[in-house]
C-alpha cells in the first residue's frame, strides 16, 4: 500500500530539516575549533614576546583570579612585606639547569599576596638585613603558574611555581602566576644577588595549533557526509 | 556486501582500541593528572583518534547502507565509535549476523 503524497512529503522535509540541522551543527564545530587554533596562535606571539615596559602588577591582575594572555611574560612592579619565604627544588633556568631557588611571599596592599622569585636558594643570606615590616619595591617578569611537580611539598619547600600550593597556609587573596625578580630594594638602596633567568616560553592554551585545524576538516568532512547521506541511500536503494 | 562488512571490521576495531586509549589514557591524565610532560605525550591520542572516527563513520554508514538498516540504527552504529568497547561489540554481532 502506498502512503499518502502529503505523509510522504512531510517526512521528506523533516528528513531534509534534520539533516541540515546536523550539518549546521558539525559546520560550527568547525568554526569553533577554527576559533580555537586563532586564539593558540594569538597566545603564542604573546607569551613569546617579552614587552619590555614596566607596568604595576596590581593593573594587569588581580587576586583569586587567572592571569589574562595578555598579562603573561609582561615586566611588573610592585611593592610589599616579605611573609614568607620557601624553597623550590629542581627549578629549570633558561640553560635547563636544575637549582633550587628562594621563593618569597609577598604581601600586597592589606590582602593580596604574589611568589617572588628572588634568586638561588644557596644566596639566600646574602641579603639578611631583609627584616618583615620593610617595604620591598620589586621589579620583575610576570610567569604563569607552573604545571608539573618537581619535588614534594613540606614545611617550607613547595613542589611547584603556583600560588594553589600555598593556599592552605595563608588566609590572604594570592594572585596567579609568580614573579621572576630582576630587581628588588628598599627605599632606594637596590638588595645585590644572582638573579635567575627563566624556562623557555611556551603558550599556556592546551593543545596544538594543528591538532585544532585538523579538527576543523574532520568536523567540516562530517558536515560533508551528512549532507551526502541522503543521496548516498538514494542510490544505493536504486 | 563482504567488503564493506571487512571494512568496517578493520575500522571498527582499530576506532574500538582508540577509544579505549582515549578513554583510560588521554582523559585521565588530561583532566585528573596534573603532569604538563605527561599531557604532551598523549597529545596524539586524540588527534588520531578524531580522524580514525571519521573513517569509521564512512564505513558505518556504507555497511549500514548496504544492510538496508533503518537511519535510527545506522546512528546507534555509528555513535558505537565514541564508547570503549562499543564499537568491538557492534563488530562481533555483525560478524555473527552477516557472515
Amino acid at each position: 500500500m502506498r502512503q499518502p503524497k502529503s505523509k510522504n512529503l512531510g517526512s521528506r522535509i523533516a528528513a531534509a530539516l534534520a539533516v541540515l540541522l546536523l550539518a549546521s551543527i558539525f559546520f560550527s564545530l568547525g568554526i569553533w575549533q577554527l576559533d580555537r587554533a586563532a586564539a593558540l596562535k594569538a597566545s603564542l606571539v604573546t607569551a613569546t614576546t617579552v614587552d619590555q615596559n614596566i607596568v604595576s602588577l596590581e593593573s594587569i591582575a588581580s587576586a583569586n583570579t587567572s592571569l589574562t594572555p595578555n598579562a603573561l611574560n609582561r615586566q611588573v612592579k610592585v611593592s610589599g612585606r616579605y611573609i614568607a619565604n620557601f624553597k623550590a627544588p629542581n627549578q629549570p633556568d633558561a640553560t635547563g639547569k636544575l637549582d633550587d631557588w628562594e621563593v618569597s611571599l609577598l604581601q600586597v596592599g592589606s590582602s593580596g599576596g604574589i611568589l617572588v622569585v628572588r634568586g638561588l636558594w644557596s644566596e639566600r643570606l646574602l641579603n639578611s638585613g631583609i627584616e618583615q615590616p620593610m617595604v620591598i619595591d620589586v621589579v620583575g617578569q610576570l610567569h604563569a603558574r607552573q604545571d608539573g611537580d618537581r619535588a614534594d611539598n613540606s614545611p617550607g619547600v613547595i613542589s611547584r611555581l603556583d600560588s594553589a600550593v600555598i593556599v592552605g597556609i595563608t588566609d590572604i587573596d594570592l594572585f596567579d602566576g609568580y614573579i621572576l625578580a630582576v630587581r628588588e630594594g628598599h627605599n632606594g638602596d637596590e638588595f645585590l644577588r644572582t638573579r635567575v633567568s627563566a624556562e623557555k616560553l611556551v603558550s599556556r592554551i592546551p593543545g596544538f595549533y594543528w591538532q585544532h585545524l585538523s579538527y576543523v576538516v574532520i568536523w567540516w568532512l562530517m558536515a560533508g557526509v551528512v549532507l551526502y547521506l541522503p543521496f548516498y541511500r538514494r542510490k544505493v536503494a536504486l | 556486501m563482504k567488503s564493506e562488512i571487512f571494512r568496517f571490521r578493520i575500522m571498527a576495531i582499530i576506532a574500538g582500541v582508540m577509544s579505549l586509549l582515549l578513554w583510560f589514557v588521554d582523559i585521565p591524565v588530561a583532566y585528573f593528572i596534573n603532569n604538563g610532560e605527561w599531557k604532551e605525550k598523549v597529545a596524539w591520542i586524540p588527534f588520531v583518534h578524531g580522524w580514525i572516527y571519521f573513517v569509521y563513520v564512512i564505513t558505518a554508514i556504507q555497511f549500514a547502507t548496504k544492510a538496508r538498516w533503518p537511519i535510527m540504527k545506522m546512528f546507534g552504529l555509528i555513535l558505537a565509535g565514541t564508547l570503549p568497547i562499543a564499537s568491538l561489540i557492534a563488530e562481533r554481532r555483525i560478524v555473527r549476523r552477516y557472515s
